[in-house]
């Protein structure tokens, strides 16, 4: 050691791996609040998986009540020849009950990236939220924008941590980047798939129907928006817990567009007026 | 999820001056999946008589049948019509024989007395504990909803046309903050010289 005072170095540095400083700087945030790391959130000691199964609350005949906060949705995206499209609907149930009918379910991440909502209103808007920093941080960090692949994978790693915590978040994640534009499904279960063709939510089924049979690789982009909100509109019709407005949005090259915000009230006037 | 909340629904009963109305929506679904929209779970049994019947689809018919069987042999038997007092014993009874297998409606009463044209108005739960009532009567997966826009929005002594608007606007409103009833409405306005029947636009999402 004497060594190392005549050399003017401090001993924590160099005989400590680096692994061993990070480990002990990872330790310093994990125990500052949840302002500072995000990922840092509070739960009771042992097992957080077997808490989160012991502390669910239990109904008057005694039965587990999940913990569950699912709120009816139908969202979807795909990808086409003129670039991405992405149709959502605007209702927020807790149970039966409607708990608002003007729920943003698109997320602009930033000016060439959104993401959808699907799941607990709670999880989605926070670890959203979270992911939107990261994505700014690695702008500021790289000096470039950060690709749709990169930022799903952060956003399905950090998911993926909590697994088995209850977490209930169906996304999908659009955008355009040097690569082109892209499209990924990331869920709660760790899953993070890129497709053309998603739709997320309790009325995923029914937009499925209509996507399906409406959808082309060579679709307009009139023809392509159209189709999505006509998806939306009438899985709304049959789901009861989606509804409310259809949000209607649009990426190319030159970033994200939003096309339009129509009323499912006022699509099932037009729609049957048309039918007549 | 209960299984009063399996096929979804709102019913409401409102008394007015020398009138009476029963409203209804008319979505048949199963659990979120919206299956029919022209469901009324509303019932003429006598010419100033309605009944209403939130609950468990399958078995609003089978009661309305059972109820019927038993009205019609009762007025074979006393030779004039039931009046919606005796309805309503009628009816409780039956539900309280299936005390301990219950048909799965809470039906409600709607009336003016075929005799008196006096309104009658009632509901009760599904083993059949009758609930008199002077001002309105709700049922169905919304009913929490309905009394909070019943109590708001009702006064003594409406017209036909207030009572109208009245009953159409708490219906209305209930079902859009309850995602599994709406996707149309009926309304009955029932006048001693007439029977109104109107159909409401609501949400249909």
């Amino acid at each position: 050691m004497a060594m190392l005072s005549l050399c003017g170095l401090s001993d924590d540095t160099l005989f400590k791996s680096k692994c061993e400083v990070e480990e002990n700087e990872a330790f310093e945030t994990f125990q500052s609040d949840n302002t500072v790391n995000q990922m840092n959130l509070y739960s009771l000691p042992g097992n957080p998986v077997e808490n989160m199964r012991m502390i669910t609350a239990r109904d008057t005949m005694g039965r587990p009540i999940e913990l569950n906060f699912h709120h009816g949705t139908t969202t979807l995206g795909f990808l086409y020849q003129g670039g991405i499209v992405l149709a959502v609907d605007s209702r927020a149930t807790g149970g039966q009950y409607i708990g608002s009918q003007c729920m943003k379910k698109i997320v602009e991440i930033n000016d060439f990236m959104l993401g959808t909502l699907a799941g607990g209103a709670a999880d989605c808007v926070y670890w959203d939220r979270v992911l939107s920093k990261q994505c700014r941080l690695h702008e500021l960090r790289n000096k470039e924008r950060i690709s749709v692949t990169a930022a799903s994978k952060i956003m399905s790693n950090m998911i993926y941590y909590y697994k088995g915590y209850g977490l209930s978040i169906g996304m999908m994640l659009a955008g355009y980047d040097k690569n082109g534009p892209s499209l990924f499904y990331i869920d709660n279960d760790g899953s993070r798939t890129p497709g053309k063709v998603f739709s997320v939510g309790s009325g995923s089924i029914y937009a499925f129907g209509v996507l399906d049979s409406g959808y082309k690789w060579d679709l307009t982009d009139e023809e392509a928006q159209k189709l999505g909100q006509r998806a939306i509109f009438h899985a709304t019709h049959r789901d009861a817990y989606s509804g409310g407005i259809v949000r209607v949005y649009h990426i190319t090259k030159d970033g994200w567009k939003h096309i339009k915000n129509e009323d499912c009230d006022e699509i099932y006037d037009r729609v049957k007026n048309e039918a007549k | 999820m209960s299984i009063m909340d399996y096929n979804g629904g709102a019913l409401i009963g409102m008394k007015g001056k020398d009138c009476v109305a029963i409203a209804t929506d008319k979505r048949f679904g199963i659990q979120a999946q919206t299956v029919s929209l022209d469901f009324t779970k509303v019932f003429q049994i006598n010419p100033h008589t309605y009944m209403g019947f939130p609950g468990l689809a399958t078995d609003i018919f089978t009661v309305y049948e059972k109820i019927m069987f038993r009205k019609r042999l009762y007025e074979l038997k006393e030779n004039r019509k039931i009046s919606p007092k005796a309805l309503a014993s009628l009816v409780s009874n039956l539900l309280y024989e299936n005390r301990f297998s219950p048909f799965f409606v809470e039906p409600m009463i709607v009336a003016l007395d075929e005799v008196t044209l006096e309104p009658y108005m009632c509901d009760m739960d599904l083993i059949g504990c009758v609930n008199k009532s002077d001002n309105f009567v709700v049922g169905g997966t919304s009913s929490s909803q309905l009394y909070g826009l019943c109590e708001a929005l009702w006064e003594p002594d409406m017209e036909e046309d207030q009572l109208f608007e009245t009953i159409s606007q708490a219906l209305v409103s209930a079902c859009n903050r309850d995602a599994i009833s709406g996707w149309g409405a009926k309304v009955y306005i029932i006048k001693k010289d007439k029977i109104i029947v109107r159909d409401i636009k609501t949400r249909m999402d």
